[in-house]
């Protein structure tokens, strides 16, 4: 009796047991994978970023010092304020642009429209190296496309488009704005396409015209995807790295470094690898943080 | 036990901490020692980013007139890196304790790299031996050496001189023996007033090419950016007057400022006989002009350097790839003992010069027959090693030191902003240095 009484109680705590860890099993590998992929490289870059370390021989532990060099750093400086004109300019110009073309090709009756939609999203599966090169001979300041146009056009041409510091930040925008812009218009499309076209219709009835129609339908009802792209393009940009490394290497001087660019010139050029991780984390904070404003700002996962 | 999710989340979090903590410890350990071989066959890995060099290396392997008598019998098998990568890897392929090339072909400004930290020292085999019987004959040993050690043999001695276009210079009035760079100037301001055409060009680009047209003028007229002891030197009367030369060069028009003095800009120039003479290095004739204007060969002729009115030399220097020897390895003693045969010896020499124009580095076979008697289609069959041997013989020693890198970046806005002439060169000099020993001393 004793015995058939322990049996069972054993066989039931084994199938609670299992009932328990079953859950867990099934959703170990995300962990283990975001653990190995995720977790032990920021731990890593965190405990690098304490130390002085050159690639070879033992880090050395130096505690907060390569933060303290990194706020007294004008290089630091300068590619975080090249890194913030970046993101603003992606958010407060990239956006518009793609919305508006999103629109464009969303009109009704509108021909060529699979053509258009190719052409916009191209640049997105063009090699960086390839549009950086045609860029390159495009904005030579001596012999480049857009001066001589200039030139015939209106008698002036001589602008140092990659060599003059404002300008070579100006490019840099051009090409985040032309190699990005298609890409958002496709989700913007998507966002349009969605939206029931019976409330613009009745929008139409109630005496909406275009204008009090885009603000009063098509923006609150893009409202998710405009989260989610606002987001994703602050992210990105925070973290842009191609574009200025391919087309100015970061120059005229720092006139055009990144944030990311830094990074790998402390730790891949100069062989600062605690100082990169120290900036890496620092990038990685400020992406965090403004992820989250954004997050919050645009609402993203809320129910409507 | 009771486990949640976050209480998931925090052990496998401190478990891959520990996994990395692990990781790294194990990666401060540099590779072992392994058991040297003294002779048989020897199949060297050897990184380069230029073909030619694995061109060479595969022929003279097997080069009966180099390494006949040797203990072993050579096969090199050739990876193709980018310069950059090439450091990069030599030092990630040591930390995870990875296999290592046998050679590996530095170029001249990635070297700084391996310079701090005891890096070329870990990684290297130290190559004094060698090049110490040979004393002052060997050239350029200096940008490869940590703490007067040499950890890398020069491939190409990388020697200055002005190409110049002798049909348009003739055709203009230019003589081709003007003495000094102040007169050139005055003549070239001259032709670009009168045919917009310009005598030289320096760069306005990227940081790197800036600081290279500035230190081959620089070295040029007896300045450096670093002392034989890593001191920093640049800002000096030699470094002023230099930069105030290249400025005074674009404000006249004499000197054409490019973006890229290797690509498409230069290209355009030198095409549309825009750019009719340069000062640079001798690899350029390959790289840059025959390979850009094929159909302007045999108007091209090589001269020294014109002087500056105040002293220097007429030669320069800008560029160059060394080949170091990977330490520790079986066939370390293998690779060295290539190395030598093919580098530091006349036939060696001789076959790099025929398989890619690479100049000797042993000063006394600018003077030799087999070099002398060489002549050069492209330069209108001009005897090129009376130009190079002249300027050779002048050549200034070029320094580097671990934060070379650092001045490169420090010193190009500020060069740049001198050139345009919106500010002053000792001033340019000036914030550049500082910002450079904020860096440095930080």
């Amino acid at each position: 009796m004793s015995t058939t009484t322990t049996t069972t109680s054993t066989a039931t705590k084994l199938r609670s047991d299992q009932r328990r860890w079953a859950p867990y099993a099934f959703i170990s590998p995300f962990f283990l994978l975001f653990t190995v992929f995720m977790l032990a490289p920021v731990g890593a870059g965190i405990y690098l970023s304490l130390t002085d370390w050159a690639g070879l021989g033992e880090p050395e532990f130096i505690g907060l010092a390569n933060y303290s060099r990194l706020l007294g750093d004008a290089s630091f400086g300068a590619a975080l304020s090249n890194t913030a004109f970046y993101t603003l300019f992606a958010i407060i110009v990239v956006l518009p642009v793609s919305l508006s073309i999103a629109l464009g090709l969303d009109a009704r009756g509108l021909k060529l429209r699979d053509f258009f939609r190719l052409v916009y999203f191209m640049p997105v599966v063009l090699s960086p190296i390839i549009i950086t090169l045609i860029f390159g001979l495009i904005f030579d300041g001596q012999y480049g496309l857009l001066n001589a146009v200039l030139e015939a056009l209106f008698g002036f041409g001589g602008v140092s488009w990659l060599t003059d510091p404002m300008w070579a930040r100006v490019v840099v925008v051009v090409l985040v704005l032309w190699r990005w812009t298609g890409y958002l218009t496709i989700f913007f499309l998507a966002g349009l396409q969605a939206i029931p076209r019976e409330l613009h219709e009745a929008a139409e009835l109630d005496g909406a015209g275009v204008v009090r129609r885009f603000f009063s339908v098509t923006l609150p009802q893009l409202r998710p995807v405009t989260a989610f792209i606002a987001v994703t393009m602050l992210v990105n940009t925070a973290q842009i790295f191609e574009e200025p490394f391919l087309l100015t290497q970061g120059g005229p001087g720092e006139a055009t470094l990144s944030v990311s660019m830094f990074v790998y010139r402390a730790g891949f050029q100069r062989h600062e690898l605690g100082y990169a991780a120290a900036a890496g984390v620092i990038m990685f904070v400020i992406v965090f943080v403004l992820g989250r404003i954004g997050t919050r700002a645009f609402g993203v996962g809320r129910t409507r | 036990m009771e486990l949640n999710r976050r209480d998931l989340l925090k052990v496998l979090g401190l478990a891959g901490l520990g996994v990395a903590g692990g990781g790294a410890l194990a990666a401060c350990t540099t590779q072992g020692c392994a058991t040297p071989v003294s002779s048989g066959d020897a199949l060297l890995d050897l990184w380069t980013h230029d073909p030619g060099y694995a061109t060479f290396f595969t022929a003279a392997a097997t080069d009966a007139a180099l390494v006949g008598g040797s203990a072993w019998s050579f096969g090199v098998d050739v990876t193709s890196i980018a310069p950059a990568d090439i450091v990069s890897r030599l030092i990630t392929q040591a930390v995870a304790q990875r296999p290592l090339p046998q050679l590996a072909g530095l170029v001249i400004d990635q070297f700084p790299r391996v310079m701090r930290a005891d890096i070329a020292e870990n990684l290297f085999v130290d190559l004094t031996s060698l090049t110490e019987p040979l004393g002052d004959r060997l050239l350029k040993t200096q940008p490869y050496s940590v703490g007067g050690k040499v950890y890398a043999l020069e491939s190409d001695n990388s020697v200055s001189v002005m190409f110049y276009r002798a049909d348009l210079f003739e055709q203009l009035g230019i003589p081709e023996d003007v003495d000094t760079w102040e007169e050139l100037l005055e003549i070239g301001a001259g032709v670009a007033a009168d045919t917009g055409q310009a005598i030289g060009m320096v760069a306005n680009g990227d940081n790197g090419s800036i600081v290279n047209g500035f230190v081959q003028m620089l070295l040029q007229r007896g300045g450096s950016l670093y002392d034989a002891d890593g001191n920093l030197t640049v800002v000096s009367e030699e470094s002023v007057e230099v930069l105030e030369l290249m400025a005074e060069g674009v404000r006249s028009g004499a000197f054409i400022a490019l973006s890229d003095p290797y690509g498409g800009a230069a290209a355009a120039a030198l095409k549309e006989s825009q750019l009719i003479a340069t000062v640079m290095p001798n690899w350029y004739e390959v790289y840059g002009l025959q390979a850009n204007v094929p159909d302007q060969s045999g108007r091209w002729r090589a001269r020294t350097i014109p002087r500056f009115a105040g002293g220097g030399h007429v030669g320069s220097t800008l560029g160059g790839t060394a080949f170091a020897v990977l330490k520790d390895q079986e066939l370390t003693d293998a690779a060295t003992d290539l190395l030598q045969r093919a580098y530091l010896s006349e036939e060696g020499q001789l076959a790099r010069y025929h398989a890619g124009a690479y100049l000797p580095t042993l000063v006394e076979l600018y003077q030799a027959p087999s070099f002398q008697q060489i002549s050069d289609d492209y330069l209108g069959g001009q005897r090129v090693f009376e130009v190079y041997a002249a300027a050779a013989q002048d050549m200034p020693i070029f320094y580097q030191a671990a934060g070379a890198s650092v001045l490169r970046d420090s010193l190009g806005g500020p060069i740049l902003r001198a050139i345009n002439g919106q500010i002053g060169a000792e001033a340019a000099l000036t914030v550049g240095v500082a910002m450079y020993e904020r860096q440095v001393q930080q």
